[in-house]
């Protein structure tokens, strides 16, 4: 990947490929620009027909309509939390026993490593019902008695947006195999040098694992903040916990129909706009992510 | 390593296993909460009928779940399972080839990381904002009907008509997901090494020739990849159908497993057979996967 400069373009003049490559980016490219442009469309003018790309004018009241109707304090808190807590906990959890797989010896290490393998073969689609149920029946919490009946459990507190999420087979397996690299003679000085396990993994494991740790933090950020379908089931059980993307799904139901879809755009652009920045930012760091799960 | 010796040494292991499983645990008890346990509960209520609260009510009914998605008249095995799979099948199609011929192209052109960049965009996007921005595009006032009548076409209702309701919601999901597979087949294309195409050149093969002799068998691990991974990724998603259509409408015209089992839970509360209908997704997940790596294995020895 690093070194794709070596290969000079085979063709001297590419002009086919010019053409594939710029239809390509302008049919990404043009949905965004027309949820940036319909963001600013007046009342009554979307969905008037001839359809104008451009907005007569650039209008700033859906911003301000958009902020109105989403408690956005709110949501902008729940899913900062809840990213965040997502986040941290991942990489704390995959750190710790990505370095156990890899460099502690240990009974039991290659069982262990299987069964994290196995996590990752399992489709999330199978565990929506049983998390849910898991999470109603908590025992002693949310008003349960301590056989985790009688009330709503978990599922209304904001611990129900983040619990499912906390550890991540991937992550551990990332890490794993970063730390493998790690040459043993640095650790066995330290362990020489009367180091305890703790701090050997703190000051001298954790410092080497940067690079594979902003990769794991920016691809878990990103799929934590744009979660979607549980956080709709979670703010179904408890609206205080609605998260940005559900907040903004809502806006279809509450709008005046002549404003709908512009203040609509006008919330999604607000939404997008901290994961997208943060990605033009550290990109790099995300695609190599992303090559290395293969999967989104 | 340590040369072996007596008690220190047998100490210092003692001590790397209990600080491992120290490490450990928090995986562990997380996997156990919520990978087995979950698993355990799964199965349990797939045999189940259920109506939700108290967990006292679980009535075991055997295999009656399975038996009833299959039975006659009953809308799992066709539309939805059939939706399912013309879903995956047409996304990975699309994404496929689109993903291969930009990423050749790409592979051509300087300032690669750009057009990279500008494909990923849909993929660290919501699935909210690209499932709204695309029923809008698809509006009957939206930019696509606006264009349609520009070139003097009739406007077509795309999420409202249900012979084009799915092939509508393929394309976005097919659109939204080929940032990856260019990355991946990017990677593919770059480690082809260099001295085939000169060789081939200098041979006087044309373009064409290169591309089917060289890099297509050479690409195969990588589209296997892409066509493994987003088969699953297809077979399973739901969030785009579920912004976009909401319930699978109009009809079932695109309600698919995932959404169905969905639906069945929370909407109806009929938890047993929505976690049937999720282990049958899972068993056909696993069944085409098997079935894709014995086919490519089959067609061109090892990969």
């Amino acid at each position: 990947m690093s070194r794709s400069a070596r290969r000079r373009p085979r063709h001297r003049r590419p002009w086919g490929s010019y053409a594939v490559v710029v239809a390509g980016a302008v049919l990404t490219l043009v949905p965004f620009l027309d949820m940036l442009l319909t963001s600013f469309k007046g009342p009554g003018e979307y969905g008037k027909l001839p359809y104008r790309f451009l907005p007569q004018a650039f209008d700033l009241s859906n911003y301000r309509a958009a902020m109105e109707q989403l408690n956005l304090p709110l949501l902008f808190r729940n899913s900062v939390i809840a990213t965040a807590v997502i986040t941290g906990s991942i990489l704390v959890t995959s750190a710790l026993a990505g370095y156990a797989l890899a460099k502690l010896h240990f009974p039991g290490r290659e069982v262990i490593f299987r069964l994290v393998l196995s996590t990752m073969m399992f489709p999330p689609f199978l565990f929506f019902i049983p998390h849910f149920l898991i999470l109603v029946h908590w025992p002693g919490a949310g008003g349960n008695d301590l056989l985790g009946r009688g009330g709503a459990g978990l599922t209304v507190s904001l611990a129900a947006l983040v619990m499912p999420f906390l550890v991540s087979g991937f992550g551990i397996f990332l890490m794993r195999q970063f730390m493998i690299s790690i040459p043993d003679e640095l650790l066995e000085a330290a362990r020489i040098d009367g180091a305890g396990e703790f701090a050997l993994w703190w000051r001298i494991v954790l410092p080497q694992t940067k690079p594979v740790a902003v990769t794991l933090a920016l691809l878990t950020f990103v799929n934590a903040w744009n979660e979607y379908i549980w956080a709709l089931l979670i703010s179904t059980a408890n609206p205080r916990l609605m998260t940005l993307p559900v907040g903004i799904q809502m806006l279809q139901s509450y709008l005046d129909p002549d404003r709908m879809v512009p203040v609509m755009m006008a919330g999604l652009v607000l939404s997008i706009l901290p994961v997208l920045l943060l990605f033009l930012l550290l990109q790099k760091h995300y695609l190599r992510g992303v090559m290395l799960s293969g999967l989104k | 390593m340590a040369s072996a010796g007596g008690g220190p040494v047998r100490a210092a292991r003692r001590r790397q296993t209990a600080v491992a499983y120290l490490f450990l645990t928090p995986a562990l008890l997380f996997f156990a909460v919520f990978l087995a346990l979950p698993l355990l509960f799964a199965v349990l209520l797939a045999q189940s009928r259920w109506a939700g609260f108290d967990l006292a009510d679980i009535e075991p009914v055997g295999m009656a779940n399975f038996t009833d998605l299959f039975a006659r008249g009953s809308t799992f095995l066709t539309p939805v399972l059939t939706n399912t799979l013309l879903y995956a099948v047409g996304t990975v199609a699309i994404a496929l080839l689109g993903a291969l011929t930009l990423a050749t192209c790409i592979n051509n052109l300087r300032f690669q990381g750009l057009w990279r960049t500008l494909s990923f965009l849909p993929i660290v996007t919501t699935v909210v904002a690209v499932g709204n921005v695309w029923k809008y595009l698809y509006a009957p006032g939206g930019l696509i009907n606006g264009a349609l009548n520009g070139l003097g076409l009739h406007s077509v209702a795309f999420l409202q008509d249900p012979g084009t309701a799915l092939p509508s919601v393929v394309v976005v999901q097919a659109w939204a997901s080929m940032g990856t597979a260019i990355l991946i087949l990017t990677a593919g294309l770059k480690s082809i090494p260099e001295a085939y195409y000169e060789a081939a050149e200098l041979d006087g093969a044309g373009a064409g020739t290169i591309f089917r002799r060289i890099t297509l068998p050479l690409l195969r691990p990588s589209l296997l990849f892409v066509c493994i991974t987003q088969f699953i990724t297809g077979l399973q998603s739901f969030a785009l159908i579920n912004v976009m259509t909401d319930d699978g409408g109009p009809g079932d015209a695109t309600n698919v497993a995932a959404l169905e089992m969905y639906q069945q839970a929370f909407k109806y509360g009929d938890w047993g057979i929505a976690s049937a209908a999720a282990f049958v997704l899972f068993l056909v997940i696993v069944a085409i996967t098997v079935g894709q790596l014995w086919l490519f294995r089959r067609k061109g020895g090892e990969s």
